[in-house]
């Protein structure tokens, strides 16, 4: 799916860059690690980027972009609301979104709105009421002509693209089953520092919370759902059965979220994938996914095995660059790329694995679309010195999947 | 393995044959059709198994019972005495019943031909042995095992028989149905073409807890609440979801060669009423103090999720645990043609369904176990169901410790081994380990 192959009809509209000229004016809402390798990823992605304002939660996040690309005071933008600010801003076209993914929806949706094209990072909802508003955006980005690319980078990666293209083309058959994994150490912590309030240390500590990051799932395995969702030609799962826990990871520091998850994703025609993600320090890494056919098999990135065996041999480039390559260019020649439902659906998939582990029930997607009712958006008017206990960590039995009306049922197993 | 799924079958054929069969040089008694019979484990699954044996032969007499507890004997000699249709085939004297943690070994000097074995998995390795050596087949419930020694023991016990025509036949009763076998001839013949995938599942609400009643000493509370001790049931994914996990081994003729797996015990650790008991549990043992009741809570997990990759490379997800939440129980196997239930059929290219008689497998692995007993063709899966045990034995390692496990270093390189010695045993000091942490050693 690279700006070539996706042709978006009927989206000549206005540009929404700087009238009579090409310059892409860059906001970056967000200035944490991820942010700040955004910001470097675009301007290095294409000739005529510049970063000409910043917002972030934190004054000490926004001060390292600030110096690499000299944004002046007025246009450097802090607090919650502050993206708020930026994306009024009119001489801005497009923005970066990184912040926390439990803020995604209402930033992408204002973003949308006040007619930003948009590049945003995966993860970009938390529970099925913020993806769902990222949906309804993303419709009305197409409808206004705007670009939309996520941080899901395997879709800009060329030997993903190249082998995606000959999975759709039927080199490993009908797909009968499929593999992917995040199984990894531990990420970094940030540790409540005296004086700091809840939202302010939940917010800095995000990782940990589900409302703010949606568990590991959702914000690091995400990349890997996303993939198998891509080589199922994007349709979605039809129901999910999870596992999960907090079995090593424990301290309080480490918020709410669990350490573990097993999904199993039921595709349509009953075929049953695996979806495995761990995060424990000193335990075995896998991070990769695997396509099964009825002729063959796939690791998704360059190598086909079986009837018609394959190997990428072409170029590689860095995803994280290309990925803002093919939005620019898209956005140039008047073709936006737009990806924010596809991301919202493969977000959709790892809120629904997560719900299902924190409840251990086994539900459909048609049930979770439609009468779930989790909703984890941040209230409008949330301040950083709010009180905002943490909620305990899922147990099975104890924790309320929303919506969910218990069944009568017999005793099994 | 396949060699096994066609003696089974072939088992079939000998038991429609009729009874005919000649009595050639078999380890029960010379000139008579009766199955001397000596039951190991009289709980409630050693009941069932017995009756199961009863009812699959007339020629079945049951003349010993031993357990660990004097009351479990008597209560089953009773119980049996008192059924009406049997109880001139229970001739169990009073000095043919035996209890205590050496039971075993007291049993196997019996004049049995046949034990049937449904202790606690834990002590199975030391306990077949000790009939093999003595000579007597064998029924033994699953899992065989609780750690790597104690399933490599069975391997060789497995051996041992097969030198001395001996039966194994073990309650992994999916083996043993009509309908399965005819399916995994298919499979096998290549109905559903590569194996490419599957599922097998066992997940189910929570289990039993039970208290320490007057008189148990700490060890006898454990063997008594068993389930809850890894060292003692495997935990769940040996104990109960390895009928599932045997279905996945049958399909691909062996085990896995590697297993990746994650899990944890949220559940257990907060269920209110468990713990309750367990603190009830404490203060019978410490004097009336609840300090320190967690290792009376059990440390097996409640959920582990597993994944299997075959020697043919295909991958295959195990689901398994206990908690509230939706039950599952089944298996599924996928091909390059077509896809089976692993039950009764197969859809795809060569699409077909089981329309023959329909058996209890929980009757007819004793038939089969006795029909070849008769016939001088002792079966024997003590090897298999051994590497069954071990394949959720390694995925339980998998999850504990957060490390790929191998098949080879699980034969060739683990020391692991949880369970007493006999000695120890006999010496009647309880045993806690620490609950798994997700990344412990490998051992």
């Amino acid at each position: 799916m690279t700006a070539g192959t996706l042709v978006l009809s009927g989206a000549a509209g206005p540009l929404a860059y700087a009238q009579g000229s090409d310059e892409i004016r860059v906001g970056v809402v967000g200035c944490g690690g991820r942010g700040s390798g955004a910001a470097h990823n675009c301007v290095s992605s294409s000739p005529g980027v510049k970063i000409v304002a910043l917002a972030d939660a934190f004054e000490d996040r926004l001060r390292k972009l600030k110096t690499d690309f000299s944004v002046p005071d007025n246009r450097c933008f802090v607090g919650l609301d502050a993206y708020k600010q930026l994306l009024a801003l009119d001489d801005i076209n497009l923005v970066i979104l990184a912040t926390p993914p439990g803020f995604r929806p209402p930033q992408f949706a204002e973003a949308i709105r006040r007619g930003k094209n948009v590049f945003m990072e995966k993860p970009v909802a938390v529970c099925p009421a913020g993806a769902k508003m990222v949906i309804e955006a993303s419709d009305l980005a197409t409808q206004k002509g705007l670009g939309v690319v996520a941080g899901t980078q395997r879709r800009h990666q060329f030997e993903y693209v190249e082998t995606m293209k000959r999975i759709h083309d039927g080199a490993i058959g009908d797909l009968v089953s499929a593999q992917c994994y995040w199984n990894m150490g531990g990420l970094w912590v940030s540790e409540r520092q005296p004086g700091q309030g809840d939202v302010e240390w939940q917010i800095r500590n995000w990782l940990y919370f589900t409302w703010a990051s949606g568990d590991h799932i959702c914000e690091q395995h995400v990349h890997n759902l996303d993939v198998v969702n891509w080589a199922f030609n994007d349709v979605q799962p039809e129901a999910v059965h999870g596992l999960g826990g907090r079995q090593y990871r424990t301290d309080p520091k480490y918020g709410n979220i669990f350490d573990h998850f097993g999904v199993e994703f039921t595709y349509p025609g009953d075929v049953k994938t695996i979806s495995m993600c761990r995060q424990i320090e000193g335990t075995a890494n896998n991070v990769s996914e695997r396509v099964v056919g009825t002729k063959g098999w796939s690791d998704c990135c360059g190598t086909i095995v079986g009837e018609n065996n394959w190997r990428y041999r072409g170029p590689r480039s860095d995803a994280y660059v290309q990925e803002h390559t093919d939005l620019i260019k898209s956005i140039r020649a008047g073709k936006p790329l737009n990806e924010g439902k596809r991301i919202a659906e493969s977000t959709l998939c790892a809120i629904m694995g997560r719900e299902s582990a924190y409840s251990r029930q086994q539900f459909t997607r048609s049930w979770f679309m439609n009468r779930c009712t989790l909703n984890l958006v941040p209230a409008e008017g949330l301040k950083l010195s709010d009180a905002m206990p943490v909620p305990p960590a899922a147990v099975p039995g104890q924790y309320q999947l929303a919506g969910w009306v218990q069944e009568r049922r017999g005793r099994r197993g | 393995m396949s060699s096994q799924v066609n003696t089974i079958s072939g088992t079939h054929a000998g038991v429609a044959a009729g009874t005919a069969a000649v009595l050639a040089g078999m380890a029960h008694a010379q000139g008579s059709d009766k199955i001397k019979v000596g039951l190991l484990g009289c709980g409630g699954r050693g009941n069932g198994a017995l009756q199961q044996d009863l009812q699959a032969d007339p020629g079945v007499e049951v003349i010993a019972l031993a357990d660990l507890f004097e009351h479990k004997v008597r209560r089953t000699r009773d119980g049996l005495m008192k059924r009406e249709q049997i109880k001139d085939r229970i001739k169990v004297a009073d000095d043919h019943m035996y209890w205590g943690y050496d039971c075993h070994e007291k049993l196997a000097q019996c004049e049995a031909d046949l034990l049937l074995m449904a202790t606690a998995p834990a002590f199975r390795g030391r306990q077949l042995m000790a009939a093999i050596k003595a000579g007597k087949h064998v029924f033994t419930e699953k899992p065989v095992g609780t750690d790597v020694a104690g399933c490599k023991e069975i391997m060789e016990a497995s051996r041992l028989a097969k030198e001395k025509g001996l039966a194994i036949v073990c309650g992994t009763q999916r083996r043993h149905e009509f309908s399965r076998v005819e399916l995994m001839k298919r499979i096998h013949d290549g109905a559903i073409g590569e194996l490419v995938g599957g599922q097998c599942y066992w997940y189910g609400e929570g289990i039993w807890f039970r208290g320490a009643s007057e008189g148990m000493s700490e060890l006898d509370w454990q063997c008594e609440n068993w389930y809850h001790f890894t060292w003692l049931s495997g935990d769940q994914i040996c104990e109960q979801h390895i009928h599932n996990i045997d279905v996945m081994n049958w399909c691909f003729d062996g085990p896995p060669a590697k297993i990746t797996a994650v899990g944890g015990r949220q559940w257990r650790s907060s269920n209110q009423d468990q713990i309750k008991s367990a603190k009830e549990v404490c203060k019978r043992f410490n004097n009336g103090s609840e300090a320190g009741w967690e290792k009376y809570n059990g440390d097996i997990w409640d959920h582990i999720y597993a994944e299997f990759e075959y020697p043919n490379g295909a991958r295959c997800l195990s689901f398994s645990g206990h908690s509230p939440g939706t039950g599952r129980n089944g298996e599924k196997i996928v091909g390059t043609k077509g896809t089976s239930d692993c039950r009764i059929g197969i859809s795809g290219a060569n699409a077909w369904k089981y329309e023959g008689e329909m058996v209890d497998g929980m009757v007819q692995e004793h038939k089969d176990l006795i029909a070849s007993i008769r016939s001088g063709k002792p079966l024997n899966e003590g090897q298999r169901i051994a590497e069954s045990t071990l394949t959720a034995i390694g995925a339980r390692i998998a999850a504990y410790t957060g490390q790929v496990v191998a098949w080879d270093w699980l034969m060739n390189q683990s020391k692991q081994s949880l369970v007493p010695t006999q000695a120890e045993l006999m010496s009647g000091k309880p045993l806690y380990h620490a609950i798994a942490s997700g990344r412990d050693p490998m051992v």
